[in-house]
C-alpha cells in the first residue's frame, strides 16, 4: 500500500512542478493585455500559423516515420543500427544548432540549388513547416518504434499465412494493435512541432503577419521588455496548445470506442 | 515482471549520481556571498547584462578590467530586451550594457538603471552590408528596390537597428522605391548579429545594418557606406549602472575604464568608433547622436 502512495504522490508531485510554474504566471497577469492579445490581428494570425505549421510538419514527419518506425521495429537491414542512432540527433544538438545546420546547408551549393529551383525555405513559412518536421522527425518515429514493439509479431504472421500481403497486414492488424501507442506518438510530435522555437526562428525569421510564430511571438515579447505581454501570449499558447490536445485525445477516443 | 529487489540497484545509483552531481555543482558554484555582502568591501564579482552585439570586445574588455583590478564581470548575454527582461524578474545585477540607445531609454524609464550613470562606450554607424565581392553589385540604397533581390533587416519593433533602416528608407526612398524595397524584404530577424549572420550565411543579398558588422566578419560580410546625406543620425551603445547594484562604486569604476582609453582601445581594435567624430569622420558630416525615431503606423503590426 506504502508503495502505491509514494508512486501517486510523485505523479502529483509532477503536476505540482508544473502547476505551480502556470499559476507563478498570474503574478504578472494584466487582463487587457490577455484581451488585446486576444483581439490583435497579428496575434490570431500568429495563432493561426502556428497551428497550421505543426499540423503540417506533423502529418508530413508522421508519413515518413510510420513506415520507417514499423522498418526498424520488424525488418533486420544493413544500416539500422545508424538508423536508430541518428534519431536522437535534433534532440543533442539543440534546436538553435539544428536551425544553424539548417541554414548552412540552404547556403550550400545543393541547398541554394534547391531553393532557386522549388521553394524559398529561409525567412518563409516553408521554412517554417520544415524547421518543425526536422525538429521533431527523430522523436517521432522513436516513439512510433515503441509503439510497434508493443505489438506480437506473431499476428502479423498469422495473417500472412492466411494470405494476406505484407501491406495488408500491417494495415489490417499492426496498425490498429498500435494504435494507442500511434495516437500518443502523434500527440507528442505535434505538441513539440507547436512548441518549436530555437530552430524556427532561426531559419524563418520573426516578420509579422508572414513568419511570426506563437512561440516566436512570444519571445519577440521579452525581446521588448514587455513581461506582461509575454505573460499574455504564454497564456493564449498555453490554453490553445492544451486544449487542442485534449479534443484530439477526445475525439480519436469516440472514433476506436 | 521485475522484482521489488531488482529495482532496486538502479534506483539507488539514480539516486546517488542526482545527489552527487547536485553536491559537485553546489562545490563549484562562485562565491556568492561576495556582492550581497556589502558594506565597503570591494566585491570580486560585478554581474553584467549585455546586448550580444558587441560580444567580442566585451569579453576583452572585462578580462582585462579582472586583471587591473581583481574584480570579475560576469556578462549574461543576449538581446538587449531579454536580457532587460531577465535583470528585472531577476533583481540582481551590477550593469547593463545594452547594444543600443532605445533599450536604455527603456530602462531609464522603468527605472532599472541609475541614470546620472549612464555613459557612451561607442558609435555605430548604420550601412548596407552585403556578401563579400559584392556579387549582386549592390552600390547604393536605390540598388536595394532591384526586383528579385532579396534584403533583410533587423526587427524594427525589438531591434535598434532595424529601426535604424526603417528610417533611411522613410526618409530617402521614394513612395514607389519604398513599396519595391518592402517587396524585396524578405524577413526582419531577431537580433543586431542575426542581421549580421544574414549576410555570412548568404541568407540574403544585402542588409541594412552597421558599418561594423564587417570588423565581425571581415572574410563574409563587406559594407557599402551611404552618402552622408542619407544617414539621419548615428547610434551609439551606452552603459549604465543597474538600479540593483549592491555595489555601484565598483560598477561606476567599470564604466570609467570601459570609458578609458584602455577600453576604448579594445573596442577600436573591433572596428567600433571610439569618438563622435571618428564616426562622423567615416560618414563625412557630423551627425546627431541617438535620439528617438517613432516607427511609423505602417511598419508596427497590430
Amino acid at each position: 500500500m506504502r508503495f502505491r502512495r509514494v508512486t501517486i504522490a510523485c505523479a502529483l508531485a509532477v503536476l505540482a512542478v508544473y502547476g505551480l510554474l502556470i499559476v507563478s504566471l498570474f503574478y504578472f497577469l494584466d487582463l487587457s493585455a490577455v484581451w488585446q492579445a486576444l483581439s490583435s490581428k497579428r496575434v490570431l494570425f500568429s495563432v493561426q500559423l502556428s497551428l497550421v505549421a505543426a499540423t503540417a510538419a506533423t502529418a508530413i514527419a508522421l508519413a515518413l516515420a510510420i513506415p520507417a518506425a514499423y522498418a526498424l521495429s520488424r525488418h533486420d537491414f544493413r544500416g539500422r543500427e545508424v538508423v536508430d542512432a541518428i534519431l536522437e540527433f535534433p534532440v543533442i544538438v539543440s534546436p538553435a544548432a539544428l536551425g544553424a545546420i539548417i541554414l548552412i546547408f540552404f547556403s550550400n551549393p545543393l541547398g541554394a540549388w534547391i531553393q532557386d529551383h522549388t521553394i524559398q525555405f529561409v525567412f518563409a513559412f516553408a521554412g517554417i513547416v520544415l524547421a518543425q518536421f526536422i525538429a521533431v522527425l527523430g522523436i517521432a518515429v522513436r516513439f512510433l518504434k515503441s509503439a510497434f514493439d508493443q505489438v506480437p509479431p506473431r499476428y502479423e504472421m498469422v495473417a500472412r499465412t492466411l494470405g494476406a500481403s505484407p501491406l495488408r497486414a500491417f494495415l489490417t492488424i499492426s496498425l490498429p494493435l498500435a494504435r494507442r501507442g500511434l495516437l500518443a506518438s502523434g500527440v507528442l510530435t505535434w505538441a513539440k512541432a507547436l512548441g518549436e522555437f530555437g530552430a524556427t526562428i532561426m531559419v524563418a525569421g520573426t516578420m509579422a503577419m508572414r513568419t511570426e510564430t506563437l512561440p516566436i511571438a512570444i519571445y519577440m515579447r521579452l525581446a521588448n521588455a514587455d513581461i506582461k505581454g509575454t505573460v499574455a501570449l504564454i497564456i493564449v499558447l498555453l490554453a490553445i496548445g492544451l486544449s487542442a490536445l485534449y479534443v484530439g485525445k477526445l475525439l480519436f477516443r469516440e472514433r476506436h470506442a | 515482471m521485475t522484482s521489488p529487489k531488482r529495482l532496486l540497484a538502479p534506483l539507488a545509483i539514480a539516486l546517488a549520481t542526482c545527489l552527487g552531481s547536485l553536491a559537485f555543482v553546489a562545490a563549484g558554484c562562485p562565491d556568492t556571498t561576495g556582492s550581497a555582502g556589502g558594506g565597503a568591501a570591494v566585491s570580486n564579482r560585478l554581474l553584467m547584462y549585455a546586448g550580444a552585439a558587441s560580444k567580442p570586445a566585451t569579453e576583452e574588455a572585462t578580462k582585462m578590467f579582472e586583471q587591473e583590478t581583481g574584480t570579475r564581470v560576469e556578462t549574461v548575454f543576449g538581446g538587449s530586451g531579454a536580457v532587460l527582461s531577465q535583470m528585472e524578474l531577476a533583481r540582481e545585477g551590477d550593469l547593463y550594457f545594452p547594444g543600443s540607445s532605445d533599450y536604455m531609454e527603456k530602462a531609464k524609464k522603468k527605472g532599472d538603471v541609475i541614470a546620472e550613470t549612464e555613459a557612451i562606450v561607442t558609435y555605430l554607424v548604420p550601412a548596407i552590408c552585403v556578401q563579400k565581392g559584392n556579387p549582386k553589385n549592390i552600390r547604393t540604397l536605390k540598388d536595394l528596390t532591384r526586383p528579385g533581390l532579396k534584403v533583410a533587416i533587423a526587427n524594427p519593433e525589438t531591434v535598434c537597428v532595424g529601426l535604424y533602416a526603417v528610417e533611411i528608407i522613410e526618409k530617402n526612398l521614394s513612395p514607389s522605391d519604398k513599396t519595391a524595397f518592402r517587396a524585396n524584404l524578405l524577413n526582419y530577424t531577431e537580433s543586431c548579429e542575426k542581421t549580421a549572420t544574414a549576410i555570412s550565411l548568404k541568407q540574403v543579398d544585402a542588409v541594412i545594418g552597421w558599418s561594423v558588422f564587417a570588423d565581425w566578419d571581415p572574410e563574409n560580410i563587406e559594407a557599402i557606406p551611404l552618402p552622408a546625406d542619407q544617414i539621419p543620425r548615428i547610434g551609439y551603445i551606452p552603459i549604465a549602472v543597474a538600479s540593483f547594484s549592491s555595489d555601484t562604486e565598483q560598477a561606476k569604476r567599470f564604466i570609467d575604464f570601459v570609458t578609458g582609453s584602455l577600453g576604448q582601445a579594445v573596442f577600436a581594435k573591433y572596428g567600433y568608433f571610439a569618438t563622435p567624430e571618428q564616426a562622423f569622420t567615416y560618414v563625412g558630416e557630423t551627425k546627431p547622436v541617438g535620439g528617438e525615431y517613432v516607427l511609423p503606423p505602417d511598419w508596427v503590426t497590430k
